[in-house]
């Protein structure tokens, strides 16, 4: 009746165990099985360790725990093998939410309570529990019997052997399900009632061929991943190194950042940023850069229609007796297109202290412009430059790191003083007056109550 | 002394105030000092970085209101002194209105340089230090001198015109033939409020040529953007 029952369902086991295969092929898979084991009531069974929480049991470890446990175990075995198990099935049918009257597993719950040491496997590899009958047949160097409820009354047991049970259990998964859960429960209780009545020590395990649920993982692609993460997500792009310039010696000599720089010339707009920090040399050929002088050139081909376009930063070290100390001044940063010139001054805002970097969020000849045509008849007045999150270094240039950036905002913007002085002064002033209001008395040095009224005079 | 002086809630204030600004400012100069941010604190950048008209208007504004406060201290003062002393000698009344006349003078002075003061000031295109341009900077720096000049002068001869100015009425009420001979004094005393006037006409006065350099600037721009 096995045999029938097993080629009947052969079909339908094939077809699952390839579309498994091929799904834990090409994701990674959590397809598991759990894995029950317990001993009849006064047994004994070693203490075992328990897995930690998510981790695989694989097959190796599994044979481990069966071998430490089969050492105090008794060596009568029962399988209870369903075709499918997996947690969620506890989860939904085990009356796991306070409903313990629902269960589907009642007599397996009895029967763990009373074993000492059960050992819960909650994720066993699939591949292990599906081979677990080999597995039991190795262990104790027995085949396999399979038995059915039916004919289990005829079974005689010879307690001095090793003796190997086989039980099948079906599983469909659907409406059926809870039901058939309930019978296997009660085919499981019978078989453990009637080990009970003949007295005979048994050691119990419960787990299926394959897992009923397998959650698919889905791939990760680079860069993306499925759902909410605790983690900071990964920035879109890297973040790009600075540009380098080398002078004679091979020491890096200037080093510039920025995140767009936007050159616009009669409506068309090109992002000069774009391709220059992958660190090739000759974006930047042309550049000097000494004791008191530092020129940073870029060179472009074919933008903006025009040939070939530089742009050239040129930065002087200069001294200044009030202060004390050189500054690195941006004197003028010019564009050389076609044989054209234009040529902006930068002296106004780009200046830094020079043991320092510059840094601005926004270095542009437009808005609150840092950069101003040298005159009013200048090529300079046809372009628009835009530099954002701008950050370069002239001089004192270790390493590829920028120093400590001297930022071009400062922390109170102009308004800001203005503001401050005018609304404290009004302040002193509301202040003084209120003290001098608060100050004033009535003379009351003659008073004197006790004394005559004042007497005016009628006539003048 | 010292301890009723303190019980004195305005004092508690002041001092908490004096306190907290002073140890702002002590622990803003360390932090800047240890950082080697001291570069950052530059005192021309904000001299160039705030707007001229700020000064000018703040000029203009002390101009007229410190005159004012001058002028009303002293009638405060002479006045309670002439209405008390009128009281046993109503025969003052009349005389000693001249010393609020006086004091009163200041508040015109302070009105007049208001006036003449904003009349200078003009629009101007620029908006960075160098497009400004020094002339601009200088006229808002002469109208905030000027402001100041008349203000403060006329503030301290209002005060010093009303002390007077009571004395004499309290002096006028004993003997009559006082009045006179305070009077000089206080006449030397409203003098100094007509110095800050000419002090500050002088500081205005560079400004109608920039004003007009001003205007043409203007003109200069309405045509060439049109």
């Amino acid at each position: 009746m096995t045999e029938v029952g097993m080629r009947r369902s052969s079909l339908s086991t094939m077809a699952f165990t390839s579309v498994l295969l091929f799904i834990c092929s090409t994701y990674s898979c959590y397809a598991q099985a759990p894995l029950l084991m317990w001993t009849s009531e006064g047994s004994n069974m070693p203490h075992l360790a328990q897995p930690t929480a998510g981790q695989t049991v694989s097959g190796g470890q599994l044979a481990s725990y069966l071998k430490s446990a089969l050492s105090i175990a008794p060596h009568s075995m029962l399988l209870f093998l369903q075709d499918q198990l997996s947690m969620e099935d506890f989860t939904m049918y085990g009356g796991v939410f306070g409903n313990k009257q629902d269960s589907a597993f009642l007599n397996v719950e009895s029967a763990l309570q009373t074993s000492s040491n059960p050992l819960v496997l909650p994720a066993l590899d699939w591949s292990a529990s599906h081979s677990i009958l080999e597995l039991l047949q190795g262990e104790l160097g027995i085949p396999a019997v399979q038995i059915d409820p039916s004919t289990l009354k005829e079974i005689k047991l010879n307690t001095a052997q090793p003796s190997l049970l086989a039980v099948h259990l079906p599983y469909t998964a659907g409406d059926q399900t809870k039901e058939l859960l309930l019978k296997n429960d009660a085919i499981m209780g019978e078989v453990l009632d009637m080990f009970k009545s003949l007295d005979v020590p048994y050691t119990a395990v419960y787990t299926g061929l394959k897992p009923s649920r397998v959650i698919e993982d889905t791939p990760v692609m680079a860069g993306h991943s499925v759902g909410r993460s605790l983690l900071q997500a990964p920035p879109e792009s890297p973040v790009k190194p600075p540009l380098v310039v080398n002078n004679t010696a091979g020491q890096p000599c200037i080093l510039l950042w920025a995140d767009t720089l936007l050159a616009s010339y009669s409506g068309n707009q090109v992002d000069l940023a774009r391709d220059i920090f992958n660190g090739s040399a000759d974006v930047t050929a042309g550049s000097v850069c000494n004791e008191t002088l530092s020129r940073l050139v870029l060179n472009y081909r074919n933008v903006l229609n025009f040939r070939s376009l530089r742009l050239i930063f040129s930065m002087r070290k200069i001294f200044f007796p009030v202060s004390a100390r050189d500054w690195s001044v941006m004197e003028q940063v010019v564009l050389e297109y076609d044989g054209q010139r234009a040529i902006f001054n930068a002296s106004g805002g780009i200046y830094s202290p020079a043991e320092y970097s510059f840094h601005c969020q926004s270095v542009s000849s437009a808005q609150s412009p840092l950069l101003v045509p040298r005159s009013a008849t200048d090529n300079a007045t046809m372009w628009t430059l835009s530099f954002t999150d701008f950050q370069i270094q002239g001089f004192s240039v270790t390493g590829e790191d920028f120093s400590y950036a001297s930022d071009c905002a400062g922390f109170f913007t102009p308004g800001i003083w203005m503001g401050l002085l005018t609304s404290l002064l009004m302040v002193f002033i509301l202040t003084y007056g209120l003290h001098m209001i608060m100050q004033v008395r009535t003379m009351d040095r003659f008073d004197d109550p006790k004394g005559p009224a004042i007497s005016v005079p009628q006539s003048e | 002394m010292l301890v009723e002086w303190m019980m004195n809630g305005h004092a508690i204030l002041y001092t908490g105030v004096t306190l907290a600004f002073w140890a702002t400012i002590l622990i803003v100069g360390i932090c800047y000092t240890i950082f080697d941010l001291g570069f950052r604190f530059d005192v021309a950048w904000f001299l160039t970085e705030t707007s001229p008209f700020m000064w000018a208007n703040l000029g203009i504004g002390l101009a007229i209101s410190l005159s004012v406060v001058g002028a009303a201290w002293g009638i405060y003062v002479t006045g309670s002194s002439i209405i008390g002393g009128g009281v046993k000698a109503p025969r003052i009344k009349t005389k000693n209105l001249v010393s609020i006349i006086f004091c009163e003078a200041v508040a015109i002075y302070g009105i007049i340089m208001a006036i003449v003061i904003s009349n200078l000031a003009e629009n101007f295109t620029g908006t960075t230090p160098e497009t400004i341009g020094e002339k601009n900077y200088q006229a808002g720096y002469s109208m905030f001198g000027a402001g100041l000049t008349v203000g403060f002068s006329n503030l301290f001869c209002g005060i010093c015109v009303g002390i007077v100015g009571s004395g004499a009425a309290l002096a006028d009420a004993q003997n009559a033939s006082l009045f006179v001979k305070i009077l000089i004094v206080e006449i030397f005393g409203s003098a100094i409020g007509l110095f800050g006037v000419i002090v500050a006409i002088l500081q205005a006065s560079r400004l109608g040529d920039i004003a007009k350099k001003n205007f043409n600037d203007i003109m200069f721009h309405i045509v060439r953007y049109r």
